[in-house]
């Protein structure tokens, strides 16, 4: 990996940050020691088996779970109707249907009912034991099929949002966004070259390989206990809590190692289950999906039809754009259609732009957020037609794409302006490495694309104790998917100008440190990072302040340097983190503090990518050689686990283009649950994937972070098709680009 | 669900007399099954422990390969890969390096996936299976009568197959298997192609076999493509024919891996470089290889 | 004092077709009163489910985020992330 400093900043010189220690939960990780949630054990507990509805689409005309109830083993059995009715806003009523099914099961694998047995054989014969009346009623898998007119409706009170004038009628159109400037016939009038075309997409897993898991504990006083692994334990708690009915301080929940999320662990499935047979049973309960169930009952990313339309003048520069884009929601309302419609422009400067995301409900499982929610697809429409542009102009695609770059300053196509962004620098990082001008053999092709994407901010908390010898607990809640541990220890060293391997990073559950919202949305190193930096920098002063009492001398005599409290003049023996904390009785107590904030001067983050393949034009079958990937990160506090997050967004971002796709069969139901026939990319399916951390700091971080965990996965889907076009002239505007398909685009060239 | 571990074939043969029981032996087909929701055996029957499922020994004339014996022992043979690369290389496409360590000739045939990597790989070398049978004995099949349809084999109840027999291949043979399959590894073959030639020394293919697996409910056997390669020098036109021929006797579905159109047209291609392989391994083998 | 800038969506559902407007207000949440006496209905839309960008910078939660005399305010729908 290589790393370009921004020339428009001087070197920092960190000690710690952009260090690569090794990270403190590594041991613990490969020697098989590590808790995940499925490694809870209890004393007592019992073994949940969920029953899920077989259809795609049906009414639930009745439930009998009195043979299952007495059945050997069996201590809890729940329903729908074991939970308070659906109230509050819409998304939080969906969420509660969408936990367990109430008056009807909206895809095959919607919670129908549950079972707590002494054994996991137990649960699931008293589970199909189970019996349900159901009415199956006609589905639809597709915005074609929900969308026509006469479509049979999953919910009968859904009007959809955003249209002028409202509807009068319901459908399973939920929500319209768009977004527009200028005058979009003008600007195709002023065209010199239009291309256009439609894009379709299919739903892809997150593919974390740890299945979700939940144990729960209920005390007779109502108090429960909830190990789970997810991307935010104090999220679970909240959205449990609304589909308990309880106050979430009811609620203790406590962080397990998680085995990757990526979006698809920021909400809740199994865990009200757990606790409600926990309180019916009186005993600890544990539920753990199989992959079969996390494949049909979790959230995938939606499918998507795009239609795309750009324009651009002879010398390459982009003057209109148009976007029609339908997003599948699954079962409820709630598609990234929005965020997709955002960020479908974003990185180009079109004066005349009309871009319309639809949120669209079908009988698939709920979608829930993949890296980047909904910006892959519709970049995969908008950055195929720059391609297809830039072929017809004969300008090379990095500098179509740097004629149009938005740089600080430039309207976003979403609306406000751009601050300080990387844009141009992730560009013209790879336009001038060395593999850009690799050449090709036969049947090889290179393709480009670039993406965007925000990243977050939002709430965190930290708490920071020095401990009697000196060495450092830093606590936060944001459970640790990427290597965050690490990255606070390094801050914190920085920080306190002490070793790394004398902070302690700690996750703590929900009683032991103040809130903190997800990990995830690009956001922790930024918003937990300045929660942990406040907070070493309140300690610091203070530290600083003992040292002034213990000297008898004003604060301002007091510097604190290298890890010791130093008097300017020099005048005193320094005294070290261990000294003060010895005798921190005598000068105020313990030494602690913490930090809270809704983080601002959240950086945004832009990649370009460059993909070399090969193609054997007899089987359509696809070889990545090369993969050079550039973003701006602001500054990697850990480069290793910066470099990681890049790499994973590209694997996720190739898998989807190439191979991944859910396959449902006649009846709605998924046909490929499992990782044989759900093609994730293996290791030996990969190039080592080059990576460009271009480093332009963020100003509104004290280290300059930029949130990369998400934009990676953004630009490789058309990065990919563009390569397969440059490879064999085929451009094939549907995904997954699997043998079958490019073969059959090879050899139909004109259907 | 019990679990047995004899240590001869006459007790497994009794065991596995029993209703309701399964052979267990690499286990990497069994128990991803039962994972997956299948109905669970009364009683598994280890055959690892019985020497004879395990060893790996050659006579003058024959191989002779215990149908319980994990892939890594024979792509670790070097003279079993010497005479038969191909069939060593279709066994070692199945799964991984982990499942290899476990998974087994015998397994392979007897789970009768249409998809089977080693089968045409056998079949296409003339291998039979030895088959314990209920009474105490033994009877010897070609390995192409063992499946007959997507997990169904001709072996009667309580009958398991003991050993691989393959005879030793005549000078100047050499076999290839290739498949298609999207990822490079942990993959099920979408087209699986095996072919074996034997040349003389102009280099004229004197004797052919070619077989085809995941192209329909079992292994494929082209004598038409054999046909075409015979008395040829493995030129173009005599490859394009076999090829074709090849394509011609697919019998393959749509299904969530591939599409009729596509598993005709790749049996083709795979046919024809399967060929090609096996006829430059075979050239390469001039000396007598006994 | 705010500029205002209104996406289309909520140029064709509620402001008729305004596209920017100057008001005087000292915080976001004061902002979003205003628009509401003029645009009713308004607030309800830009209260749930919207972040507000100033000056280029997204907020959440943005009800008593001081604006200056020359605040840039665009509303945005709110993003989940991943």
């Amino acid at each position: 990996m290589t790393i370009a400093e921004d020339p428009a900043t001087t070197s920092p010189g960190y000690k710690w940050v952009g260090t690569r220690m090794i990270r403190p939960d590594g041991f613990e990780k490969v020697t098989g020691r590590a808790r995940f949630g499925a490694d809870i054990k209890l004393n007592g507990m019992l073994y949940g088996h969920v029953l899920r509805s077989p259809h795609a689409h049906a009414t639930i005309v009745s439930i009998d779970t009195s043979e299952a109830e007495k059945m050997a083993g069996v201590r809890a059995v729940i329903t729908g109707a074991d939970f308070p009715d659906p109230s509050g806003p819409a998304g939080d009523q969906d969420l509660q249907r969408n936990v367990i099914a109430r008056e009807k099961a909206l895809y095959e694998g919607h919670t129908i009912a549950a079972v707590a047995a002494q054994t996991r054989a137990q649960a699931k014969a008293a589970a199909e034991a189970i019996k349900v009346v159901y009415e199956v009623l006609p589905h639809v898998m597709s915005v074609d099929e929900a969308m026509a007119p006469g479509a049979p409706l999953l919910h009968p009170k859904l009007m959809t949002k955003g249209v002028d004038p409202a509807p009068t009628e319901p459908s399973n159109v939920a929500s319209r966004a768009v977004y527009q400037g200028g005058d979009l016939d003008l600007g195709f009038a002023e065209s010199d070259v239009v291309v256009e075309g439609t894009f379709t997409t299919k739903p892809v897993h997150q593919g974390y390989i740890e299945p979700h898991a939940a144990v729960a504990d209920t005390t007779p006083n109502g108090r429960t206990t909830l190990w789970c692994s997810s991307q935010g334990h104090f999220t679970m708690r909240s959205l449990s809590a609304k589909v308990l009915g309880w106050e979430p301080s009811k609620l203790k929940v406590i962080p397990a190692e998680i085995g990757g999320g990526f979006g698809g662990k920021t909400t809740i499935y199994l865990e009200p289950l757990a606790v409600r047979l926990s309180q019916k049973a009186g005993r600890p309960v544990k539920l753990v999906m199989s992959r079969d169930e996390v494949f049909r009952a979790t959230g995938p990313a939606s499918g998507t039809k795009i239609v795309g339309k750009l324009g651009f003048k002879n010398d390459g520069t982009m003057v209109a754009g148009e976007l029609w884009m339908a997003y599948e929601a699954g079962a409820f309302a709630g598609s990234p259609a929005g965020a997709g419609s955002m960020t479908a422009l974003a990185p180009y400067t079109v004066p005349n732009f009309l871009i319309e995301g639809f949120d669209v409900v079908v009988n698939k499982p709920k979608v829930a957020a993949y890296r980047a929610p909904g910006a892959p697809m519709s970049s995969f429409a908008v950055e195929s037609l720059i391609d297809e542009a830039a072929k017809k102009l004969g300008i090379d695609p990095i500098d179509i794409r740097l004629k149009n770059a938005v740089t600080e300053g430039c309207t976003a196509t979403y609306g406000p302006k751009f601050p300080r962004i990387g844009f141009v620098e992730t560009l013209e990082a790879i336009k001038n490495h060395p593999n850009y001008q690799i050449p090709l053999g036969p049947n090889q092709g290179r393709g480009v694309a670039s993406g965007f994407w925000f990243n977050a901010g939002l709430n965190s908390s930290a708490t920071v104790h020095v401990n009697e010898d000196g060495n450092v607990i830093v606590v936060t809640g944001s459970p640790d998917i990427g290597g965050s541990r690490a990255s606070m220890a390094l801050m914190a060293a920085e920080e306190f100008g002490i070793d790394a391997a004398r902070i302690q990073p700690v996750v703590g559950d929900t009683e032991s440190v103040g809130y903190n919202d997800q990990t995830g949305g690009s956001r922790t190193t930024l918003a937990t990072g300045a929660a942990v930096i406040e907070a070493c920098r309140k300690v610091i002063a203070d530290l600083r302040g003992r040292a002034a009492k213990q000297w008898d001398v004003a604060l301002e005599k007091v510097e604190w340097v290298d890890g010791q409290a130093q008097h300017v003049e020099g005048t005193q023996p320094p005294l070290s983190l261990a000294d003060l904390a010895r005798g921190w009785n005598r000068t105020g107590g313990p030494l602690t503090a913490s930090a809270a904030l809704n983080a601002r001067g959240v950086g945004s983050a832009f990649s370009t990518q460059v993909v070399d393949l090969e193609i054997d034009p007899d089987t359509g079958h696809v070889t990545v050689l090369r993969y050079l990937t550039a973003q701006d990160a602001g500054r990697a506090i850990h480069p290793s686990y910066v470099e990681g997050q890049l790499q994973g967004g590209v694997v996720q971002g190739i898998g989807w283009a190439l191979n991944e796709e859910y396959i449902f069969d006649r009846n709605g139901k998924m046909e490929n649950p499992g990782f044989l026939d759900y093609r994730i990319p293996v290791a030996s399916d990969m190039p080592m994937i080059d990576t460009i951390v271009v480093e332009v700091p963020n100003p509104g971080h004290p280290y300059g972070v930029r949130g990369v965990g998400e934009v990676g996965i953004v630009p490789p889907l058309a990065a990919v098709a563009n390569a397969v076009d440059d490879a064999v002239s085929r451009r094939i505007r549907d995904l997954p680009l699997s043998p079958v398909r490019i073969l059959d685009a090879i050899l139909n060239k004109d259907s | 669900m019990k679990y047995f571990a004899p240590s001869t074939v006459e007790e497994a043969a009794g065991l596995l007399a029993q209703p309701n029981t399964k052979v267990f032996a690499g286990a990497t087909d069994v128990i991803p099954q039962i994972r997956a929701g299948r109905p669970e055996p009364d009683a598994l029957v280890d055959l690892k422990k019985i020497d004879r499922l395990v060893s790996v020994q050659r006579t003058d004339a024959t191989w002779v390969i215990g149908a319980a014996t994990p892939t890594t022992r024979l792509t670790g043979n070097a003279e079993l890969v010497a005479e038969f690369p191909g069939l060593v290389e279709a066994a070692g496409l199945i799964g991984s390096d982990q499942v290899q360590s476990r998974s087994s000739l015998g397994g392979n045939l007897c789970n009768a996936s249409p998809a089977a990597d080693s089968v045409p790989a056998m079949v296409i070398n003339s291998a039979r299976a030895v088959i314990a049978t209920a009474n105490g004995g033994t009877r010897t099949v070609a390995v192409e009568d063992v499946p007959v349809g997507p997990g169904r084999t001709t072996l009667a109840p309580g009958e398991f197959v003991v050993e691989i027999e393959i005879d030793r291949p005549p000078a100047r043979t050499g076999d290839a298997y290739l498949r298609l399959t999207p990822r490079t590894e942990m993959d099920i073959a979408v087209v699986g192609a095996g072919v074996r030639v034997t040349l003389d020394e102009s280099g004229t293919v004197t004797d052919a076999r070619v077989a085809l697996g995941a192209v329909a409910p079992t292994v494929v056997r082209v004598t038409a493509a054999e046909a075409a390669l015979i008395g040829s020098k493995l030129d173009d036109v005599a490859l394009a024919a076999a090829a074709a021929a090849a394509s011609a006797a697919c019998n393959p579905i749509d299904d969530k891996r591939g599409t009729i159109a596509y598993r005709t047209h790749v049996a083709g291609v795979l046919t024809r470089r399967a060929a090609v392989i096996a006829g430059q391994r075979a050239a390469e083998k001039n000396g007598a290889s006994r | 004092m705010a500029h205002v800038h209104f996406s289309a969506g909520l140029r064709s559902g509620f402001t008729g077709g305004v596209a920017e407007l100057v008001v005087e207000a000292a915080t976001v949440g004061a902002l979003i009163r205003a628009l509401d006496e003029r645009f009713p209905g308004i607030g309800e839309k830009l209260s749930s489910g919207t972040s507000v960008a100033i000056d280029g910078e997204i907020i959440p939660d943005a009800e008593f985020e001081s604006l200056s005399a020359t605040a840039e305010v665009h509303f945005l729908e709110t993003i989940g992330g991943g």
